[in-house]
């Protein structure tokens, strides 16, 4: 054995998972979760930042809620599969560029770009990910754009990377695991039955720890799941029986006494104060908060439907409106209903939640709650509503 | 085949670009997070890892035995990972009295007792089953 320090080589690490078998099955289940990941973060971005072509249905009332879960538990799922898969390839990490074939070079220092890419970005979403999820913001970039900015060089690396492993991947993924001896029979014993039997091992416990990891913090968005998850990163009670992400305090807001609900429409305008919108015909509807961080939670909200509002006071119901706050700044002090939201019945100005008048942390003395969308969106002690053009 | 790499690589690159692209305003930032991840994975983790399975190999010859120990930690170490920002949280955070509202460092230690306990199981049940498929077959 020759004991000399030196950079290893690729023949140095013997282990049966480190092989295309396992390296591509491994690279498959990364790409269905970076993929989810990909569409749902994808749809969460044009939700908040709509381009002209797009929209978002209201219903179910739960999409969202539904979209970004699968956001956050595929990310989670693509933790402990994205370390096998690096670990099944760190041997190649050693492998020598062939100095002396300037073309094979080239395309070789070509492709070692693209992979460092591929990691290095595929590590940021998930770090950066996990750091959102428990709103701790150790760094000095704007986590929303940068988060967006690098699922583009994630999608587009992996696509490279596919591009350049295709024919090794898909001999790869032919080829059973379980090795097939001469007879047909499977073989179970020697170095083949093995090498076969760990690779399976290696393959089942990743799959095995990635389900472990979403079991494990699942709670924070299935509802039955909440006792069972012990690093759900937050629990569906709260105040009023729903957790608050951003407190009246922190907002810094304070309810004017002779406060009035404003409405501006093309030609039109309204006031309305807190006792006439709790004269006004109420209805109740269970919608959850559902949070761009995964978290969500359902609650009952009593209030006057916008479009009943609109109706009543003879402005338009089937454009976008503005909802602004009383929050002065801070990223989330207005909001913009689409048509489709700003029409639908279940779309509430609410006044109560769970039966009881809302705290001001839950956003008193009104706040919007409109199915299917992120809780961001939802703005609380709204002070205007402007029909746009 | 060599249409759809020639395909894939278009739209790779374009992809990448772009994300690029968007990332310009914020590189200087972005830089170190993204360096990060595989230089603590490449010389620190995955030796780290190589050198664990060695002495896991010479400690654990029975090959299930080991198998089971080996997902017990590798649970471990995802859970682990997964609390980080759970309980470590720079003080950068913004103040939001309403924020952390469970108790992480009991999660945690609920959840590696579960995987333990599984693992432990699954030891036990393995040592008994050998052990009557040995009579059996000592005692034809
Ligand atoms: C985020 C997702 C992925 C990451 C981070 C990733 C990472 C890597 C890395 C670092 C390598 C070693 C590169 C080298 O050969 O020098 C590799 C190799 C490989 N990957 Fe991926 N990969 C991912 C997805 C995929 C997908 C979707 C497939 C296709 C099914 C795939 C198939 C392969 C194959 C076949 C190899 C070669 C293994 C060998 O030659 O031993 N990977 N991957």
């Amino acid at each position: 054995m020759n004991l000399e320090p030196r950079v290893p080589t690729p023949e140095d690490f013997p282990g049966p998972s480190h092989s295309p078998l396992v390296a591509a099955r491994l690279g498959l289940w990364l790409g269905v979760a970076f993929g989810l990941c990909f569409v749902t973060g994808l749809l969460s971005h044009f939700i908040q930042h709509p381009p002209g072509w797009f929209t978002w249905p209201t219903r179910p009332v739960n999409l969202y809620r539904v979209t970004q879960g699968v956001h956050v538990l595929s990310g989670i799922a693509a933790v402990p599969l994205l370390l096998g898969k690096l670990w099944s390839v760190y041997p190649r990490l050693f492998v020598r560029p062939p100095l002396r074939q300037p073309i094979r070079l080239t395309a070789h220092v070509l492709e070692r770009v693209s992979v460092l890419v591929l990691v290095c970005a595929a590590f940021f979403e998930l770090v950066t990910g996990l750091f959102n999820v428990a709103q701790s913001y150790p760094w000095g970039f704007f986590f929303p754009t940068a988060h967006y900015a690098v699922a583009w060089l994630v999608v587009g690396a992996l696509l490279l990377h596919v591009a350049v492993k295709l024919p090794v991947a898909r001999a790869a993924l032919r080829t059973p695991l379980r090795r097939q001896q001469d007879g047909g029979e499977a073989a179970t014993t020697g170095r083949d039955g093995r090498d076969s039997s760990e690779r399976r091992v290696f393959l089942r416990t990743s799959a095995g720890v990635a389900g472990v990891a979403v079991l494990a913090t699942a709670g924070v968005t299935v509802p039955w799941l909440r006792r069972v998850s012990p690093l759900a990163w937050r629990s569906a009670s709260g105040p009023q029986g729903v957790p608050i992400n951003r407190t009246a305090a922190a907002a810094r807001i304070a309810v004017p006494p002779d406060w009035r609900l404003e409405i501006i429409w093309p030609g039109g305008r309204g006031t309305l104060s807190l006792a006439e919108l709790t004269a006004l015909p109420q209805r109740t509807a269970e919608l959850p908060i559902a949070c761009v961080e995964g978290w969500s939670a359902s609650a009952s909200w009593t209030g006057v439907p916008v479009v009943q509002l609109l109706r009543r006071l003879g402005a338009p119901t089937d454009r976008p409106v503005r909802i602004t706050s009383l929050e002065t700044d801070g990223l989330y002090a207005a909001s913009t209903l689409p048509a489709a939201h700003a029409g639908d019945p279940l779309t509430l100005l609410a006044l109560r939640i769970n039966g009881e008048e809302l705290s001001p942390d839950h956003g008193y003395p009104c706040r919007l709650i409109a199915p299917s969308r992120p809780g961001v969106l939802q703005t609380k002690w709204v002070a205007r509503l402007e029909v746009l053009r | 085949m060599r249409t759809v790499r020639l395909l894939l690589l278009a739209l790779g690159a374009t992809a990448a670009t772009y994300g690029g692209w968007l990332l310009l305003p914020q590189l200087g930032a972005t830089l170190p997070w993204l360096i990060a991840g595989p230089l603590l994975h490449d010389v620190l983790v995955a030796p780290l890892v190589g050198l664990v399975g060695l002495v896991l190999g010479r400690l654990v010859t029975d090959r299930p035995r080991r198998a089971w120990i080996t997902a017990g930690l590798l649970a471990s170490a995802t859970l682990l990972l997964i609390a980080v920002p759970l309980l470590w949280r720079p003080p950068s955070a913004p103040p939001n009295p309403g924020l952390p509202d469970r108790n992480y460092p009991l999660g945690l230690a609920a959840g590696l007792t579960v995987v333990w306990a599984v693992v432990a199981v699954a030891l036990v049940v393995g040592t008994v089953g050998r052990r009557v498929r040995d009579r059996r077959v000592s005692r034809p």
